[in-house]
C-alpha cells in the first residue's frame, strides 16, 4: 500500500523526477560501464603476464631468482619437467635455460635474458607463437635460429634473417660468443618485456654455456585452469622437495595488488558518482516535502503515525533513487556486454600501454560482484538521502501545516 | 533597485535549498581540483624521473644516433657550439656524454651494462648524480675509477674498491677493453636504473671506445618544463645536420601516449561528475521556477520587462554558483598546498607497483593553475547551459494562466 502511493507520489511532478532519474541513470551508467572497462583492461593484462610471461608456476633452483647466476641450474631439469607433465591438471611444461648476455648486430648492442626453449613444449605454456609478426618460430634457419622482438629487432636495426652475436659467461666463467640468425620477430601487448627477452634452441644454448646435458633453470608450468595452481604447486613441491615453486601471485604480487587497487579506486569512483547525486536528491525530496506540507499535516492530522509518514518519504526517495539506479545499471551491463564482443580501440595510446603491458584493444568485463555492490550503493545513497527531508517531514505540527495555503 | 542586489536577496529566500545547491558544486569543484592536481603532480613526477635523471629536457645528437644507436654515429662537439648553447637563454646546464653497451666482468660473472662517460660536474649539475651515491665517493674530473648501480654492483659481487672489466665494441669496429676500480656505488628511486648503469668519466670513456673528442649526445637542461619550446627554437638556429635536436617528449614517446590516455580518463571521469552535478543545478533552477511562476507573472503584469526578469533569474543562478565555486577554490587550493608540502609516501606492494612504473613511490600533487581555472571554466559553462531554462521559460511565460495558477 505504501509503496504504491509513495510511486505514485514520485510521478506527480514528472519533470522534476525525471531530472533526477536521468542524473542518477547517467552517473551509474557510466561508473558501471567505466568500472567494466577498468577491470576489462586489468584482467587482459593479467591474462598476458601468464600466458606470455609468467605462466602459471615456476620451478627453479631456490637460490636462481635472487642471483640470476648460470650456476644455479636444477640438475636433471628436463626429467623433472616430464614427469610435471604427468600430473594432474598439468597443461604444458617448459623447461628453459636462461642466461643474462650481451646481443649485438653489426653496430649496436644491448643486454637481455636468453632463453634456451624446446620449441615445442614451449608452445603449450606461452603464447608468444600467436604473437609472430615475421618468420617462424625457431625455424627456417638450419643452424642457431633466434627469436627476437620487434622491439629489439628496431632497437639494433634487425630484420628476419640478420645475423647477431650473442656474448655470455659460461659454466666455466669463460666469455664465449656465437652468430644466430633471426628465424623470427615477436611482438606481444608487454613492450618492456619485448626489449629484453630473446628465444634459442635449447640445444644451441646448452652447447653454448657448457651446461650439463638435461640442466635447466626455469621449468614453467601451465595448468589447464588457474584454480588447479595451488593443488599442482603442492604435487610439483612433492615431486622435488628442494626446489623453489612458486606461483605467478608469488612471483609478482604487484599484479595481483594493481588488481585489487584498481578495484577499490572504481568503486570509491561510484561513491564519489553517488555522493554528487546525493545533493540533488536531497534539494528535490526537501521540495516535495515543502510543497506536500499541507498534506502531510493532513496525513497526519487522521492518525497516520509519524513512523508510516517517515517510511513512505524514505521509500519514495529510495525508490525515486532506485528508478535511475536500474535503468543506469541495465544500461551500463549492455553497453559493456557489448564490449565484451567488440573491442574498445585505444591504438591512439598504444606505445604507451604496451610499453606498461597494456593491451590497447580492450574487452569490458562485467563482475558480476560489482552489479549486487552497486545496487546495495545505490540504494544506500537513496536511503541516507530520504533521513534529512523525512525528518523534517515528522517534525511537521499538523495544525500549523493544516493552514498553510 | 539594481538586479544583482536583486537576485541576492532572492537566493537567500530559501536558504537550504541555495546552500545544498552551492555545497555540491563545491564539492564537485574540490574533487576535480584534488584529481587533478594528483595526476598532473605524478605526471611531472614521471617526467622529472626520466627528464632529471636521465634524458634531460633536450639533446644533441648525431642525426642518426636515434634511430641507430651505435658508437659510430657519435659527433664531436666544438668549443664554440658548446658556447653558444650554454648562452641561450633560459638554458640552465649541458653536459656531454658517450654511451654505449659494454659487458662488465669482475672476477667471477659478467653481465651487460650501459656504460656512460660523462664530465662529472657538468652531469651533477644535469642530473644531481652525486646525491645518489650510497657508499663511496663521486667521480672528479679526470678520474679513472668508476660508478655503478647498486644491483648491478650486487649482482656482479663486487664493492667499492674493487676492480671490474669492461668489455665492448669501439669506434669503428675496434674492440674496447678496460679495467677500472669501482669508485662508487649509487642508487635511484628507478630500479631499472641501478640494474644496468656504470658511470666513468668522458675522457677514459673516449680512450675505452677509442672514439676521441667523440661524444654521442650533449644533454641540455631548462629550468622547466615552460621554458622548453623557446630554448628548442633557439637550439635549432644553431643545430644543422649532421646534427640534430631532440626534446624529451620525442625521445620519450611511450611516456607522453601513456600521460595522454590517463589525462583523457581523468577527463572523462570529471565530465561524468560535471554533468552530475549540472542536473543537481538544473534540478535546483526547476524548483525556483515553479514556485515562483505566479511572482514572476505578476511582475511582468505590472510591468517589469520579460528581459529584466530573466537577467535576475541568470544572476541568481551564478550567485549559487559562484559561492560553490569560490568555497571550492579555496578548499582545493588548502588541500592541495597540503599535499604539495606533505607528499603522501607508499610502501609495500603498493610501491612495487609504482616503481615498476617506473615511478617513485609517492603521491605527488601539483599546484599548477590549471588545476584551479579548469574548474571554474567548466562551472561557468554548466551555469550558462542550464540558465537556458529559465531564459527561455520565461520567454514563453502566458501571464494570464500563470496569474491564475
Amino acid at each position: 500500500m505504501l509503496i504504491a502511493i509513495s510511486w505514485r507520489n514520485i510521478w506527480r511532478n514528472k519533470l522534476r523526477s525525471l531530472v533526477v532519474i536521468i542524473a542518477i541513470t547517467l552517473g551509474i551508467m557510466a561508473g558501471v560501464f567505466s568500472t567494466a572497462f577498468m577491470k576489462g583492461m586489468m584482467v587482459q593484462r593479467l591474462e598476458t603476464a601468464i600466458r606470455s610471461e609468467i605462466s602459471n608456476l615456476q620451478v627453479h633452483d631456490s637460490l636462481f631468482r635472487i642471483t640470476g647466476e648460470l650456476k644455479y641450474f636444477i640438475p636433471k631439469g628436463m626429467a623433472l619437467a616430464g614427469s610435471i607433465d604427468t600430473l594432474e591438471h598439468v597443461r604444458g611444461t617448459a623447461p628453459r635455460i636462461i642466461v643474462q648476455a650481451m646481443i649485438s648486430s653489426a653496430e649496436a648492442g644491448s643486454g637481455v635474458s636468453v632463453l634456451g626453449i624446446e620449441p615445442e613444449r614451449e608452445k603449450k605454456v606461452t603464447d608468444i607463437i600467436d604473437h609472430l609478426e615475421e618468420g617462424q618460430y625457431l625455424e627456417g634457419v638450419r643452424r642457431n635460429p633466434i627469436l627476437i622482438s620487434r622491439k629489439l629487432a628496431d632497437k639494433l636495426n634487425l630484420h628476419l634473417r640478420s645475423r647477431v652475436v650473442l656474448t655470455l659467461q659460461d659454466l666455466d666463467r669463460n666469455l664465449t660468443a656465437d652468430a644466430f640468425r633471426v628465424a623470427g620477430i615477436y611482438r606481444t601487448t608487454n613492450t618492456s618485456y619485448d626489449e629484453v627477452h630473446v628465444f634459442v634452441r635449447y640445444d644451441d644454448l646448452l652447447r653454448l654455456t657448457a651446461l650439463p646435458d638435461g640442466a635447466v633453470h626455469e621449468i614453467a608450468v601451465r595448468t589447464d585452469d588457474d584454480r588447479f595452481t595451488p593443488a599442482v604447486q603442492q604435487a610439483i613441491r612433492h615431486l622435488a622437495p628442494r626446489l623453489e615453486v612458486l606461483t605467478w601471485e608469488q612471483i609478482s604480487p604487484e599484479l595481483r595488488y594493481i588488481v585489487a587497487a584498481m578495484d577499490q579506486y572504481m568503486y570509491l569512483f561510484i561513491a564519489i558518482i553517488l555522493l554528487a547525486l546525493l545533493f540533488g536528491i536531497i534539494n528535490t525530496m526537501l521540495m516535495v516535502i515543502l510543497e506536500r506540507r499541507k498534506e502531510i499535516g493532513m496525513l497526519l492530522a487522521i492518525g497516520m503515525s509519524r513512523l508510516r509518514v517517515f517510511g513512505m518519504i524514505l521509500l519514495e526517495t529510495v525508490m525515486l533513487t532506485m528508478a535511475g539506479g536500474i535503468v543506469g545499471i541495465v544500461g551500463g551491463i549492455l553497453v559493456s556486454k557489448y564490449f565484451e564482443v567488440h573491442y574498445i580501440d585505444l591504438s591512439m595510446f598504444g606505445k604507451g600501454l604496451e610499453q606498461w603491458g597494456y593491451n590497447s584493444l580492450v574487452h569490458t568485463r562485467i563482475d558480476p560482484a560489482l552489479v549486487v555492490t552497486v545496487t546495495l550503493m545505490v540504494i544506500f545513497t537513496g536511503i541516507v538521502a530520504a533521513l534529512y527531508p523525512a525528518w523534517k517531514a515528522i517534525r511537521y505540527d499538523p495544525a500549523e501545516a493544516l493552514r498553510t495555503e | 533597485m539594481k538586479s544583482p542586489v536583486i537576485a541576492w536577496r532572492n537566493i537567500w529566500r530559501n536558504k537550504r535549498r541555495t546552500l545544498i545547491t552551492a555545497a555540491s558544486v563545491f564539492f564537485g569543484v574540490i574533487f576535480a581540483a584534488v584529481m587533478s592536481s594528483m595526476q598532473e603532480g605524478s605526471y611531472s613526477k614521471m617526467i622529472d624521473n626520466v627528464v632529471k635523471f636521465y634524458s634531460g629536457y633536450l639533446q644533441v645528437q648525431q642525426e642518426d644516433y636515434w634511430e641507430n644507436k651505435t658508437i659510430n654515429n657519435t659527433f664531436v662537439l666544438s668549443d664554440s657550439l658548446s658556447g653558444a648553447i650554454a648562452r641561450i637563454p633560459g638554458v640552465t646546464a649541458t653536459a656531454p656524454r658517450l654511451e654505449s653497451f659494454a659487458l662488465a666482468s669482475s672476477d667471477e660473472l659478467t653481465k651487460g651494462a650501459v656504460v656512460i662517460g660523462i664530465d662529472p660536474e657538468a652531469e651533477h649539475r644535469v642530473t644531481n648524480l652525486e646525491r645518489w651515491i650510497i657508499r663511496g665517493r663521486y667521480l672528479h674530473p679526470g678520474d679513472s675509477g668508476i660508478l655503478m648501480g647498486d644491483e648491478l654492483a650486487s649482482y656482479l659481487h663486487v664493492d667499492v674498491g674493487d676492480t671490474l672489466v669492461l668489455l665492448g665494441m669501439g669506434y669503428h669496429g675496434v674492440s674496447a677493453a678496460g679495467k677500472y676500480p669501482v669508485a662508487g656505488i649509487f642508487r635511484y628511486p628507478m630500479p631499472q636504473f641501478n640494474r644496468q648503469f656504470i658511470y666513468l668519466d668522458l675522457k677514459q670513456a673516449q680512450e675505452l671506445y677509442w672514439a676521441p673528442h667523440r661524444i654521442t649526445s650533449l644533454v641540455v637542461m631548462v629550468r622547466d618544463h615552460y621554458q622548453m619550446p623557446a630554448a628548442r627554437q633557439a637550439l635549432d638556429t644553431l643545430i644543422h645536420p649532421p646534427l640534430r635536436v631532440m626534446s624529451w617528449d620525442e625521445m620519450q614517446p611511450e611516456l607522453v601516449q601513456l600521460i595522454a590516455s590517463d589525462r583523457l580518463g581523468g577527463k572523462i571521469f570529471k565530465a561524468i561528475l560535471y554533468v552530475i552535478i549540472a542536473f543537481g543545478i538544473l534540478g535546483t533552477v526547476i524548483m525556483m521556477f515553479a514556485e515562483r511562476r505566479r511572482e514572476l507573472a505578476v511582475m511582468i503584469a505590472i510591468g517589469t520587462q520579460k528581459r529584466l526578469l530573466a537577467w535576475i533569474l541568470f544572476l541568481e543562478i551564478v550567485f549559487i554558483a559562484l559561492l560553490g565555486v569560490i568555497t571550492g577554490l579555496a578548499g582545493s587550493v588548502a588541500v592541495n598546498t597540503w599535499f604539495y608540502h606533505h607528499p603522501i609516501r607508499v610502501a609495500g606492494e603498493a610501491a612495487k607497483a609504482f616503481t615498476d612504473m617506473g615511478i617513485e613511490p609517492v603521491y605527488a600533487f601539483s599546484l599548477m593553475p590549471s588545476v584551479f581555472y579548469n574548474q571554474v571554466i567548466t562551472v561557468f559553462i554548466l551555469v550558462m547551459l542550464v540558465s537556458l531554462y529559465p531564459m527561455i521559460k520565461t520567454a514563453c511565460l502566458k501571464v494570464p494562466q500563470a496569474l491564475r495558477g
